[in-house]
């Protein structure tokens, strides 16, 4: 298989997820086929290709958030630390506490900012007491590079910042848990170009605590902030391998033409 | 049907219109649009016409009952002067023994004092008719208001007693004294007593309390709207505490556990289904079920509640799925992503934003509930009760049982109590209504 030779050999101690095989159904359509690929630790993997093509269908998959759709079934194996993630057997409330979630659209609960980050601590019970709570809210809010804008309006309505605060305050939100992972789809696609420069930067930042799955329509923003890339098409995975290489020297038509803006 | 243009060009006429210059084809458009404005025209003034009817029936539906029903904020009043018997009724000290309260004669008291009033007055059929002037409750209101006091007064004392329903009328205007007496309620001697009696003086209107203050009676002056409010609200607290919990539960299992399949389809259809089931059908299941096999008791707010819990249930449902589907998908991702359960996402994120819908909902489902008659007729809560409930197995009535009962009986001033119990109903369902307004523009919130 392209991708096994792909993954160079080497890197193998620090791969943190192996997704291998995975097919994705939704009713009777086949959504993705076969995707096998290593991602590797502390670092950004981005996947790109045209709408449809499967990306963020395959993003899903390492926190169950298919589980939710009901005609959503996915086969293959994703392992973490030795575990298949896919299987009956993982609790996807565990998983996600590992492997947290940015979504397109910024989603922050209709509550205060301190709630929006302190929500996910207090559901899996992470701070006995008030003051620790206070501390992981400063912190997360901290690593997401909002503590100094909203320290003074923690009580505010988190509805009430811009659309970039408020991308970086779901971030902040996902880090709250203590994830190792963290999937983020689209995550500046309803930003505008300044909101979006603060969060690449933020994502850069990030990395050597995290490791991160970024799902992106901008072929600039999988140059910039991602170590590794991968195209897809039509629910396959056409090409994977470090981003300079995807960008400068294509190995497979299909991503030329993508990258060159010929389809997409 | 297949066409297909590509290869039917030989059929295809040439539209002279289409082909025409542009002046042409607008001259055209122009002289058509005469015929679609007046179109148009029609049309809206058919909509307003449809609204003006509406309208106008609702006022005159108003208007009827308010013209029959606003006399019964008042009632009159005929004033005696009464001696009560000090020696016979209390102490040494002149407090009132209620021992001796309670056997004696207070009837006879009101009826002997108001006589006297009339020496003249001496056959004893024209003193029974006479007597007819005043309440047959007259004595025992009497009794109540010296009880409370608790002293007796010593001599005579002029007190206002109720009239007769009929005296009631006569003076509201609502008795027309030109027809034959043979056919008029309130005969010829009555009328000039009457006439008599209020030439000195001695009538008057006054505020109607009993209508707020009492339950049921045989006598329309003593009839009251309180039993029957007090049993639709214990009815309804009921019905509140039954549905609301069971709907709002069922509403989230049916959104977000429910596996899609043929049961839960079924569910769901059978489930709006319910919505449109008559009432009384209701009223037969509770019947059945709740009084024949459960053996609970008859006539109780707390079954009555019960079934108008299972009328509403699919009300609240529907309006619930509803509110909990306008609550953005993002939210629940939000909280899902997060590590939340199905249960805390639900409890903690979905709900709160979807309490304003699932609130107007309920008050909807409340207010259907309050003016519904069918089902609580079947379980008994039509009956006749005196006594204002004051637990939810006492015996009850519901306010528009109450307005079926004595819209059904014959005194003519039970017909204008009926028509403000209808005002006091309507009082209740439209600020009912009001507050969901209200709720659901306080606490609607906006992404």
């Amino acid at each position: 298989m392209v991708i096994a030779m792909n993954a160079t050999t080497d890197l193998m101690p620090d791969i943190k997820l192996h997704a291998a095989d995975v097919s994705v159904f939704y009713g009777e359509k086949q959504a993705l086929f076969d995707v096998s690929l290593d991602i590797q630790e502390r670092s950004v993997t981005s996947f790109i290709g045209p709408s449809g093509c499967g990306k963020s269908t395959f993003l899903r998959c390492f926190n169950r958030m298919n589980d939710v759709i009901p005609s959503c079934r996915v086969h293959g194996k994703i392992i973490m630390d030795n575990v298949n993630l896919n299987s009956q057997e993982i609790d996807p409330v565990l998983l996600r506490a590992r492997v947290g979630m940015v979504f397109q659209k910024p989603n922050p609960f209709p509550k205060t900012v301190y709630e929006n980050v302190a929500y996910g601590p207090r559901i899996h019970g992470l701070a006995a007491s008030r003051q620790e709570l206070d501390f992981i809210v400063e912190d997360s809010l901290k690593k997401a590079g909002l503590w100094k804008e909203v320290a003074d309006r923690l009580n505010d309505q988190a509805t009430g910042l811009s659309g970039g605060q408020q991308q970086r305050l779901c971030i902040a939100r996902a880090i709250a848990v203590g994830p190792d992972i963290l999937l983020m789809d689209e995550p500046c696609s309803a930003l505008d170009p300044i909101a979006t420069t603060i969060i690449e930067e933020l994502i850069s930042n990030l990395q050597s605590r995290f490791t991160i799955l970024i799902v992106t329509h901008s072929m600039q923003q999988a140059a910039r902030v991602s170590q590794k890339t991968a195209y897809f098409h039509l629910g396959k995975l056409i090409e994977y391998g470090d981003t300079k290489d995807i960008f400068t020297r294509p190995q497979n038509a299909k991503t030329e033409a993508y990258i060159s803006g010929k389809i997409g | 049907m297949n066409r297909s243009i590509v290869h039917s060009d030989n059929n295809l006429a040439a539209s002279p219109l289409y082909s025409a210059g542009a002046d042409v084809r607008m001259a055209h458009i122009a002289a058509g649009l005469k015929k679609r404005r007046a179109a148009s025209k029609r049309l809206k003034f058919y909509g307003i016409a449809a609204i003006a009817t509406a309208i106008g029936f609702l006022c005159v539906l108003l208007t009827t009952i308010i013209s029959n029903g606003y006399t019964a904020l008042q009632q009159t009043e005929i004033a005696v002067t009464i001696d009560v018997p000090v020696d016979e009724l209390g102490d040494e000290a002149g407090n009132i023994d209620l021992e001796k309260s309670l056997a004696y004669n207070w009837d006879g008291l009101v009826k002997r004092s108001f006589r006297q009033a009339f020496p003249e007055v001496t056959g004893m059929m024209q003193q029974r008719s006479l007597g007819e002037l005043i309440s047959a409750n007259a004595g025992y209101e009497l009794r109540l208001q010296i009880e409370a006091a608790g002293t007796l007064p010593s001599g005579p004392k002029s007190y206002w007693v109720k009239s007769s329903d009929d005296v009631d009328m006569l003076m509201k205007g609502r008795i027309d004294r030109s027809i034959e007496e043979k056919m008029r309620r309130v005969k010829d001697d009555q009328l000039a007593w009457v006439d008599q009696i209020d030439a000195a003086g001695g009538m008057r209107l006054v505020f109607n309390t009993t209508f707020f203050t009492a339950a049921d009676s045989r006598e329309p002056e003593s009839a009251g709207v309180l039993g029957a409010i007090v049993g639709s609200a214990l009815a309804l607290i009921v019905t509140v505490i039954v549905a609301l919990p069971l709907a709002v539960m069922a509403a989230v299992y049916l959104e977000y556990f429910a596996p899609p399949g043929r049961v839960t389809d079924f569910i769901e259809v059978n489930v709006n289904n319910l919505a449109a089931v008559p009432s009384i059908v209701f009223g037969l299941l509770g019947l059945a079920v709740f009084l024949g096999f459960f053996g609970m008791p008859r006539s109780a707010p707390l079954v009555g509640g019960m079934v108008l819990a299972l009328m509403t249930l699919p009300t609240i449902i529907i309006a619930t799925r509803a509110s909990i589907r306008a609550v953005p998908t993002s939210i629940r991702d939000a909280a899902l992503g997060l590590g939340a359960s199905p249960m805390q996402t639900a409890l903690d994120h979905i709900l709160p934003l979807a309490a304003p819908g699932i609130l107007t909902g309920t008050i909807i489902g409340i207010a259907q509930a309050l003016g519904e008659t069918a089902p609580l007729i079947m379980i008994g809560m039509v009956a006749f009760i005196v006594d204002v409930p004051t637990s939810f197995t006492d015996p009850a009535t519901a306010l528009p049982v109450q307005i079926y009962i004595w819209s059904d009986s014959a005194e003519r001033a039970f017909y204008e109590r009926s028509s403000l119990a209808i005002m006091v109903l309507l009082i209740f369902l439209i600020s009912m209504n009001l507050t969901a307004v209200a709720l659901r523009r306080k606490f609607e919130k906006k992404w």
